[in-house]
């Protein structure tokens, strides 16, 4: 296939035919300009056609570029400088030579090279303060001033570094690493004790030698295990950090659990979220609770009926002391008019401090009232019994408007769950639906439902914890 | 259709109504309709009423019953009372009631459904089953009637001022104080109910307590 196939196919007229026939008069020419290609190449180059590619990839150059410098090399001296007291060498140091090659040079790292301070004492000094109790006397590998004094000296010289100084501990005996460091640290405990009783530190020479044995046995032990026991020891751990897990879980059950035990079951029917409106209040509130209630304390859960008396008990209170505070306004306004202004601005101000959402809430609380106050206000003519007999119910709720059959309002569980709830009303010889879903029957049933749940999530509970105490023994 | 201008709904506040809605069915005998055809068995009728028969024409318009759609013009509309429709067939089936309420209600359709019932369910004891639903049934011989009848209540949740005068002018709620025959839905049957109600929650109650004991016992840590 070649281009002239795909122009073709495309229904483009070729612009080759288009053209007029004398450019067609010298095929040869582009042909001849081609390079030579073959295979996949050679067909690609076909594809192409007559067109030239539009951009032409450039070979980039593989060398770095030079480094353009604009500043003077800075001068580097070779010169000689004091590494011990004893020895001199050379390295190279930024600088011209005549700024540098002055004097010799201290080492640059001198100043780490730290050596620890460690007592020096005479015979005599020695047997003066190391009689005075004689621990070492004592001791069956008897340590003489010599060896002491010889040990000394290795600390000096390395520095504390206890494996070397053992290796270089000439001695009669063979004296173990932990003996030479009790040694040590004993002798000098006494020293200072003799030197500074009053040093704090003291008490930090102590060396404990039973304890650096255990140690020291302990890791023997523990690296000369075989594969075996270190792969039980593995499975053990695993194992038991697997308990750990199970028993949080089951703790963490057990608190939800016990929190279910205590709160009271909400008397409040759920219809009044069914709402669009309803649900936003709902997520807005839980929203709010949402960081307080978090740590899961064991607060019981207020009754929102409630609330909402405390609400209006708070708004009558409020009313009734403004108009106290109006009444006395206007009382002591007649008497000196000038400084209760500010009085009264202050009160308002305070009035004014109250959140929004409060404000919100309490128009709300003020319309439902109002709704209901009216509501009353229409069945006020009727007694209990003609009211029954209208079939009229002032309910005070937010339900949603419109008409619905009273059966249809019984509540339903999820799939699984309503199986159980029949089976239990069943059980109880009672029907699912009731005969009569008058409004007084729905209200009843709706509490049997709601206890049936509850009852059903107890004995799931409870036969969840007696399978898991079954599983632990 | 002018629908008049919708007035304000009265919040907070809600009119029921009962109804009582089923279907009766008896076996065809040799009084067989002309019409019918042959392998119809039961002759049957669904209806939507008051509790004692009143009229509920106030403020229900009309009631569209859907039948099967092996029936000719399944959906079938009565205008004016008695809602009622009368019917032969051999199959039982679920029929779609709408009942349509009067303009000034300005209120939606009521939609539902009733399982139409031509015969009497026995279990193996041959001793009639209450069914499921608990509905009454009056039991008489084989051959008699069967009926599949329920009660409900049509709420009217905060209705318009219109719609809430006419309500108003009729004592649509009276139920009779003792059960009969014919009307067994009563309010002597509604106490009945919820004393049987309040025992369910009782027992329920004592379960949970016992419940909550045992799961007390199993939570305590052991000693």
């Amino acid at each position: 296939m070649s281009s002239s196939d795909i122009f073709d196919v495309l229904n483009i007229q070729h612009p080759k035919s288009s053209s007029p026939p004398s450019n067609s008069g010298t095929p040869g020419v582009p042909r001849t300009s081609k390079p030579q290609v073959t295979g996949i190449q050679r067909e690609l180059y076909n594809l192409l056609g007559d067109n030239t590619p539009p951009v032409v990839a450039e070979k980039a150059n593989k060398f770095k570029d030079k480094i353009n410098a604009l500043s003077k090399p800075s001068p580097w001296t070779y010169t000689e400088f004091q590494a011990t007291p004893s020895l001199k060498l050379r390295h190279w140091v930024k600088g011209s030579k005549e700024l540098v090659s002055g004097q010799l040079q201290q080492s640059a790292f001198d100043k780490y090279n730290k050596k620890l301070t460690i007592p020096s004492f005479t015979k005599e000094e020695f047997e003066s303060f190391m009689n005075k109790e004689d621990t070492i006397g004592e001791d069956p590998l008897q340590w003489t001033f010599e060896e002491v004094e010889h040990l000394f000296d290795l600390c000096r010289k390395y520095d504390l570094r206890w494996f070397i100084i053992q290796d270089r501990f000439n001695s009669k005996q063979v004296r173990s690493l932990e003996n030479i460091k009790e040694t040590f640290y004993k002798v000098c405990q006494q020293y200072f004790l003799a030197k500074e009783p009053d040093n704090p530190l003291i008490s930090s020479l102590n060396f404990p030698t039973e304890k650096e044995v255990e140690r020291k046995k302990y890791l023997s032990r523990l690296l000369s295990r075989s594969a075996a026991e270190i792969a039980e020891e593995e499975a053990l751990i695993i194992e038991s950090k697997k308990f750990e897990m199970a028993a949080k879980k089951t703790l963490n059950e057990r608190e939800s659990l016990l929190r279910l035990l205590d709160s009271p079951n909400s008397e409040k029917s759920i219809s009044q979220y069914l709402t669009s409106q309803g649900m936003s209040q709902l997520y807005n509130s839980l929203l709010m609770d949402k960081s307080r209630k978090r740590k899961h304390d064991s607060v019981i859960p207020e009754n929102p009926w409630m609330k909402q008396q405390q609400q209006f008990a708070q708004q009558r209170h409020q009313m009734q002391q403004q108009q106290q505070q109006q009444q006395r306004q206007q009382q002591i306004d007649l008497q000196q008019p000038q400084p209760l202004e500010v009085k009264g601005e202050i009160q308002n101000s305070a009035l004014n401090k109250k959140t929004k959402k409060q404000k919100q809430e309490m128009q709300i609380a003020i319309k439902r009232k109002a709704d209901s106050e009216y509501a009353e206000q229409l069945l006020k003519r009727f007694t209990p019994e003609e009211r029954k007999a209208l079939g009229v119910i002032a309910h005070g709720e937010k339900l949603s408007p419109g008409v619905f059959l009273r059966s249809a309002k019984i509540s339903t569980f999820k799939p699984a769950v309503q199986n159980k709830v029949q089976a239990t009303l069943q059980e109880l010889e009672l029907p699912i639906r009731p005969a009569m879903p008058t409004f007084i029957v729905v209200h009843r049933q709706e509490q049997l439902l709601k206890r049936i749940a509850i009852l059903l999530d107890l004995k799931k509970q409870l036969d969840k914890l007696e399978a898991e105490k079954s599983i632990t023994k | 259709m002018a629908t008049p201008a919708p007035s304000k709904r009265i919040k907070t506040l809600s009119v029921s109504r009962p109804i009582v809605y089923g279907n009766t069915a008896t076996k065809l005998g040799d009084n067989r309709p002309p019409n019918a055809p042959v392998e119809h068995t039961h002759m049957w009728t669904i209806f939507v009423r008051g509790p004692q028969g009143e009229d509920l024409s106030y403020f229900i318009k009309r009631v569209v019953f859907k039948l099967h759609d092996t029936y000719p013009n399944p959906t079938r509309t009565v205008e004016a009372p008695p809602f009622e429709l009368t019917e032969t067939g051999w199959g039982e089936f679920e029929i779609n009631i709408k009942i349509h309420f009067i303009d000034d209600a300005n209120e939606k359709m009521l939609n539902f459904y009733h399982h139409l019932r031509l015969h009497p369910y026995y279990d193996t004891n041959r001793q009639l089953i209450k069914s499921e639903t608990n509905q009454v049934e009056t039991e008489k011989a084989v051959n008699s009637e069967v009926q599949s009848i329920f009660f409900d209540e049509i709420v009217f949740n905060e209705p318009n001022e219109q719609f809430f005068k006419i309500l108003m002018s009729t004592p649509g709620y009276l139920l009779p104080s003792n059960k009969t025959k014919e009307h067994i839905f009563s309010k002597q049957l509604e106490q009945e109910e919820i004393d049987r109600i309040n025992m369910g929650i009782d027992k329920v109650d004592q379960e949970i307590e016992k419940l909550k004991q045992k799961l007390s016992e199993q939570i305590k840590p052991e000693p």
